[in-house]
């Protein structure tokens, strides 16, 4: 049995429009238009245990709507949902200590308390065994480097610094299950590395299974082999993420460095110019011609040095997004 | 348990971070006991009686409005609705406790600090104005007292949790809160005036309502104005209203959290 189950999850949200202003205000106390909002529209997918899924996906996808589902936040419109056998809208305690969501945006920690305060809580809530609370809170608190900041109130904190106790909040029951929402938002870019480290240990380690959304490509690349790739509610891919630069990536990327000033005009014959900055030159050329059109640079331009680049799955993803060319 | 032990000694903890928020919340209760209180003894001047109170038995009624709105209305459990709005409340639906048992503690913290410093307060007054407390004489009004407020502190509790969940759908609430909290609340409560000086077909609607069960009744048997069967009558509608709000509390929450956004993030 996979420890993530969804068969046909909807999602609609009803809102009203409301026209700006405060005429639009008035009106809308009288007459008021509703609207579903699909924000997950007919998505399935299983994941097994241990897998670490990246969850991509445009502003307003849907990414964060589908982990509220997942973690019991929200009642699904329609569709079936099983997490670790469990029925997560029924909340069981047994389901929620089993589970973790974090979002980057949201805060558990209680604002005017220092963040030792919530993680005492959440070992009682939790019921955390004295001695594994200690263990894991050490290891965390090292981790993370956050032992000077335990006593003082949340609301003082950085961002990246009250993301790093979140996180610790999250973990201190061990869940089986994590849900992390846009985890390295607000951190710099040692903690982010950190950050990812951390996720891919506790994922070994654990043998925890893990959903991260991101926007930085960068941590779904290094951590997640496996990507579900979400538009307007619609799963549009789901599979390796080697396999997206297969499927939707038909070109590959020239890049070469110039010995000598040319008259860019002689580059007209060769590809399409991506990039040139004397003396860096990159060209988009056809995957099949990817050869011969590197051996016609070699023979045309004056060249010290010549890459055959596969291109950066950020380019590939942001086509995919706005020229929606989903195969 | 353990777990509602430390929940309330946050929510003790909090208070202290804003000391200054809780001194003026004091303050007010203060000068709203100080404005009944000589309000009460203008209108009495010379006279021992009026409306059936003599003047002794009026100010106790005072009194126990204040210690009544420490014990049973005041409530932590209205900022449910706000982090409803909010999606604050989030995070307690991801955490295996009881969300009711959450705000419940709340409230039984608040109650406690406020009653604590009512007392404070009271008797300072009292000693000021040289004013001597009022006493049951017969022992029974002690445990029927206290019977009444008990139900009625649980009673206010899930009729508030009730209008809070109702967020779920308006998500703008104090419209309602407001409505409920000075017609309804204050006033056929009974924690302006003692209601049976209103017209007697008036005070009759009122009496079927659950409000005047949360202060009016219990100073009833605390000024021993009402006889055993009386007494029975209005711990038996209590409880019966009780009851009614701990089911809606139930049945609203189980609807209303279908609705929940979970907004933010």
């Amino acid at each position: 049995m996979s420890v993530v189950e969804v068969k046909n999850l909807k999602k609609y949200y009803q809102v009203h429009k409301k026209e700006p202003g405060l005429a639009g205000s008035l009106k809308s106390l009288f007459v008021r238009k509703y609207e579903d909002v699909k924000a997950v529209n007919n998505i399935s997918f299983n994941i097994e245990e241990g897998e670490l899924v990246g969850f991509i996906g445009p502003n307003g996808a849907g990414k964060t709507t589908t982990l509220k589902c997942l973690s019991g936040l929200l009642y699904p419109t329609s569709g079936k949902i099983s997490v670790l056998g469990f029925n997560p809208w029924e909340r069981k305690a047994e389901f929620l200590k089993q589970i973790a969501l974090v979002m980057g945006q949201k805060n558990q920690l209680w604002w005017d308390l220092p963040p030792m305060e919530t993680f005492v809580l959440n070992k009682e809530i939790y019921e955390v065994p004295d001695e594994q609370f200690k263990k894991t809170l050490d290891g965390l608190v090292k981790l993370l480097e956050v032992e000077d900041i335990l006593k003082i109130q949340v609301r003082k904190l950085s961002l990246g610094q009250r993301m790093k106790c979140e996180l610790i909040a999250a973990l201190l029951h061990s869940p089986k299950v994590l849900f992390l929402d846009e985890p390295t938002i607000g951190l710099d870019v040692v903690m982010q590395k950190k950050m990812r480290d951390f996720i891919k240990e506790y994922n070994r380690r654990y043998k925890a299974t893990i959903i991260l959304t991101s926007h930085y490509m960068g941590d779904v690349q290094e951590l997640c082999q496996r990507v579900l790739i979400i538009d307007k509610g619609k799963l549009v891919f789901d599979g390796q993420l080697a396999e997206i630069v297969q499927k939707y990536a038909d070109y590959k990327l020239i890049s070469v460095i110039l010995s000598k000033e040319v008259d860019p005009k002689i580059l007209n014959g060769i590809g399409k110019v991506k990039e040139f900055n004397y003396p860096k030159l990159i060209l988009t050329v056809k995957r099949n011609e990817t050869s011969k059109l590197a051996a016609k640079v070699l023979e045309k331009l004056p060249v010290a040095d010549l890459n055959i680049e596969e291109p950066p799955i950020e380019d590939i993803i942001r086509e995919l997004f706005t020229g929606k060319k989903y195969g | 348990m353990g777990k509602y032990l430390l929940l309330g000694k946050l929510t003790f903890e909090e208070y202290f971070v804003y000391r200054l928020n809780f001194v003026l919340w004091r303050f007010r209760s203060l000068v709203f006991f100080l404005t009944l209180f000589f309000f009460w003894l203008a209108i009495y001047g010379n006279r021992s009686e009026f409306l059936g109170y003599q003047k002794a038995q009026m100010l106790a009624y005072v009194v126990g409005i204040a210690f009544l709105r420490s014990i049973v209305l005041g409530s932590r459990s209205a900022d449910l609705a706000g982090q409803v709005r909010s999606g604050e409340l989030t995070k307690l639906f991801l955490q295996p406790i009881k969300i009711i048992g959450f705000w419940f503690t709340r409230d039984i913290v608040d109650k406690f600090l406020n009653l604590l410093f009512t007392i404070l307060e009271i008797t300072v007054v009292l000693l000021i104005f040289k004013f001597p407390l009022w006493f049951p004489q017969k022992p029974e009004s002690y445990l029927f007292f206290f019977i009444l407020a008990i139900l009625a502190l649980f009673l206010y509790f899930f009729l508030s949790f009730s209008l809070s969940v109702v967020a779920f759908w308006t998500e703008e609430i104090w419209a309602t809160r407001w409505l409920f909290g000075v017609i309804f609340l204050e006033f056929f409560a009974g924690a302006f005036f003692p209601i049976d000086v209103l017209p007697g077909w008036l005070t009759k609607i009122i009496y079927l309502t659950p409000f005047p069960y949360l202060v009016f009744f219990p100073l009833k048997i605390w000024l021993e104005q009402l006889s055993t069967v009386m007494i029975l009558k209005a711990i038996l509608i209590c409880f019966g209203w009780l009851v009614f709000f701990y089911w809606l509390a139930h049945f609203l929450w189980q609807k209303g959290a279908k609705n929940y956004g979970a907004y933010g993030g």
